[in-house]
C-alpha cells in the first residue's frame, strides 16, 4: 500500500502500489502473456478492473454563473 | 517495474493546489498507463474481436499510440466497454469496435481523427493552452450532462473569443493556475445549460483532462469553470495512486451542494473550490471589487470548514491525512485575511443558509422523540434533555447549490437594489431558512429540522416559532 519512506529518510516520499506502465509498448503488455497473480502487473490490472466496476457517478457540476 | 512516487514536498504542494510540472507529469503518465492497462484488459475480455485491432496499434508508431491512448474520451470509452464486457454484455454491444479506430487513428499519425475535430487554442506569455472541442463522439454523454448538438462554425468563434479573454485572465493574474489547466486540459465537451443553474460542468474520473462545460456567459465564468473542473481531474488522478480515503461513506453535509455527499465527494468540492477560492483571492486584491471579495469570503470559510470536517472524521488513510491537512494549511491563512466588513456579513450569512437550507432539506427527526417534544410543550413542562436524533433521508436528486440569497447579494454588491421576493409564511423551506439566519436562537440557527419538526407536530399555526425555539434552546 502507499506509505512514506521511514522517517529519518532525507527525502520522503508517497510511494503509490500502482507501477508505471506508461513506457510499456503494446507489445509489451501482451494480453496473452501470462502474469503472475501477485506481479505489481496483475496488481495494476485487478485495480484498473475493479475501478471500471465500480459505481462512479462523473463529478458533476459546477454552477460557474456569477 | 517502478512504482509511481510523489516526494512528500510535492504532495503537499499538490495538496495544496499547487502542483510543479514533474508533479503533473506524474499524474498525466500514471492516467496513460491506465488506459494502456484497460485496453489490454478489453483485448483479453474479447480477443476475437479485438486481436486484429491490437496488433495494428501495436505496429503502429509509438509516439502516435501514446498520444491517441492517451486521450480523455478514449480514456472514457475504454472504462465503460470495459466494464461492459465485464458485465457480460456482448462485445459489439460494449463498443469494441472502437479499437479498429483507434489503430487507424495512430496508424494515420491522428491526422485523419484530428481533422474532423474543433481546436481551441490561445497563448499568451508565452504559455498556451491547447484543447479539442469534443460536440459529435456519443461516448460524451457518459459525463452525466446533456451533450450540446453539434457546434456551428459560429459557436466555435464564440468559444474561441472566450477562451482568449478567459487565458487573458488567467496568464496575465493566475499564472501558476494557468501552467496547470494547460497541462491537465486537453479536451472540452460542450453541453447544454442545465434547467436549474446558469452554468454547468463536470468531469469524469474516467476522462483525465477532459472538462464537460456549457457555453459561458462570461470569460470569467469560463475561467472559474475550467480551473475548478481542472482540480477534479487532478485529484481523480491523485486516487487512482493513493487511497486517501477508506471509512465508511457516511452522506454529510457539503457547502457546494444541496444533497448529502460522501467523503469522497466532499473532499472533491474542497479541492475544486480551493482553486476558485485562490481565483477570487487574487481577483479581489487585484481590485476585481466586491463581488470577489464576497466569493473570497464565501468559498474560504466553506474550504476550511469541509477540510477540517474531513480531518475530524473516521476514514482518512495516512496519504489522506497528509492530502487533507496540506488543503487545510493552504486555507487556513486565509480565513483572516480582511474583507469589508459589509461584504463578510453577507458571506456569512450566505453559508449559513446554505447549512440551514441542506438541515431542513436532508435531515429527518427521530418521529417519537418529536412528539415526546411535542407532548412537554402542550403540557408546560421543560424540554426534555439532550436533542432528538437526526438521520440523513436525501431528497431525490443530485441538487447542485442553488439560492436566491447569493443572487441577492451578487445583485447588491454589483450595485443593483436587488430584487428579492417577500418570503412566504407558514411552512416552507425558505421561512425556516430565513428564520435560522436572524434568530438569537441557537436551536433555529443550529437545527432548525428539529423546530420546524416540532412545529410540524404541535399542528397549531398559533404557535410562535421564536418562542418555540426559545424553547427548544432551554
Amino acid at each position: 500500500m502507499d506509505g512514506v519512506l521511514p522517517a529519518g529518510d532525507a527525502q520522503p516520499e508517497w510511494r503509490s502500489d500502482m507501477i508505471d506502465v506508461s513506457g510499456m509498448s503494446l507489445s509489451e503488455l501482451d494480453p496473452f502473456a501470462r502474469t503472475l497473480d501477485d506481479s505489481p502487473l496483475a496488481h495494476a490490472l485487478r485495480r484498473v478492473a475493479e475501478d471500471v466496476t465500480r459505481s462512479r457517478e462523473p463529478i458533476a457540476g459546477f454552477n460557474s454563473a456569477l | 517495474m517502478r512504482r509511481h512516487t510523489l516526494p512528500d514536498a510535492a504532495f503537499a504542494a499538490l495538496a495544496a493546489g499547487r502542483p510543479d510540472a514533474a508533479t503533473v507529469d506524474e499524474l498525466t503518465r500514471a492516467q496513460l498507463g491506465r488506459h494502456l492497462l484497460m485496453l489490454r484488459a478489453i483485448v483479453r475480455a474479447a480477443p476475437e474481436q479485438t486481436h486484429d485491432g491490437y496488433a495494428a496499434l501495436a505496429a503502429a508508431d509509438p509516439a502516435a499510440v501514446r498520444a491517441v491512448v492517451a486521450d480523455p474520451i478514449v480514456g472514457l470509452w475504454a472504462a465503460s466497454c470495459l466494464a461492459a464486457l465485464t458485465r457480460g454484455e456482448d462485445p459489439e454491444h460494449a463498443g469494441i469496435e472502437r479499437l479498429a479506430r483507434l489503430a487507424a487513428a495512430a496508424g494515420a499519425h491522428g491526422l485523419a481523427e484530428q481533422a474532423d475535430h474543433r481546436r481551441l487554442r490561445a497563448s499568451r506569455d508565452g504559455l498556451t493552452i491547447d484543447v479539442r472541442l469534443e460536440d459529435s463522439d456519443p461516448v460524451r454523454a457518459r459525463f452525466g450532462l446533456t451533450p450540446a448538438d453539434r457546434l456551428t462554425d459560429g459557436d466555435v468563434v464564440c468559444w474561441q473569443e472566450h477562451l482568449d479573454k478567459a487565458w487573458d485572465l488567467l496568464v496575465g493574474r493566475h499564472r501558476e493556475a494557468a501552467a496547470v489547466l494547460a497541462a491537465v486540459l486537453r479536451v472540452i465537451v460542450p453541453v447544454k445549460p442545465d434547467p436549474g443553474v446558469r452554468g454547468i460542468s463536470a468531469t469524469s474520473a474516467d476522462a483525465y483532462g477532459a472538462v464537460a462545460i456549457s457555453a459561458p456567459a462570461t470569460a470569467t465564468e469560463l475561467a472559474v469553470g475550467l480551473l475548478h473542473e481542472a482540480q477534479h481531474s487532478v485529484l481523480n488522478a491523485v486516487r487512482y495512486l493513493f487511497e486517501l480515503h477508506a471509512g465508511p461513506d457516511t452522506l454529510g453535509y457539503s457547502p457546494w451542494r444541496d444533497d448529502p455527499r460522501p467523503p469522497s465527494g466532499v473532499l472533491h468540492g474542497a479541492y475544486a473550490y480551493l482553486a476558485v477560492t485562490r481565483f477570487w483571492r487574487t481577483e479581489a486584491r487585484a481590485g476585481g471589487g466586491a463581488v470577489a471579495a464576497f466569493e473570497f469570503a464565501r468559498w474560504r470559510a466553506a474550504v476550511a470548514s469541509a477540510a477540517e470536517g474531513l480531518l475530524a472524521s473516521d476514514g482518512l488513510t495516512a496519504a489522506g491525512r497528509r492530502f487533507v491537512g496540506g488543503l487545510r494549511d493552504e486555507v487556513r491563512p486565509w480565513l483572516s485575511e480582511p474583507v469589508p466588513p459589509d461584504v463578510e456579513r453577507l458571506a456569512t450569512a450566505a453559508n449559513a443558509e446554505h447549512r440551514a437550507r441542506w438541515r431542513l432539506r436532508n435531515l429527518a427527526v427521530d418521529p417519537s422523540a418529536v412528539r415526546t417534544l411535542a407532548d412537554a410543550w402542550r403540557a408546560g413542562r421543560p424540554r426534555p434533555v439532550g436533542d432528538p436524533p437526526t438521520r440523513v433521508v436525501p431528497a431525490p436528486g443530485r441538487a447542485l447549490a442553488s439560492s436566491d440569497r447569493v443572487r441577492l447579494a451578487h445583485q447588491l454588491l454589483a450595485g443593483g437594489a436587488g430584487d428579492e421576493e417577500p418570503v412566504p409564511g407558514g411552512d416552507t423551506p425558505q421561512r425556516w431558512t430565513g428564520l435560522a439566519l436572524v434568530s438569537p436562537q441557537p436551536a433555529l440557527r443550529e437545527t432548525p429540522e428539529i423546530v420546524a419538526a416540532v412545529y410540524r407536530a404541535l399542528g397549531d399555526p398559533t404557535v410562535d416559532p421564536e418562542e418555540l425555539a426559545a424553547w427548544l434552546s432551554s
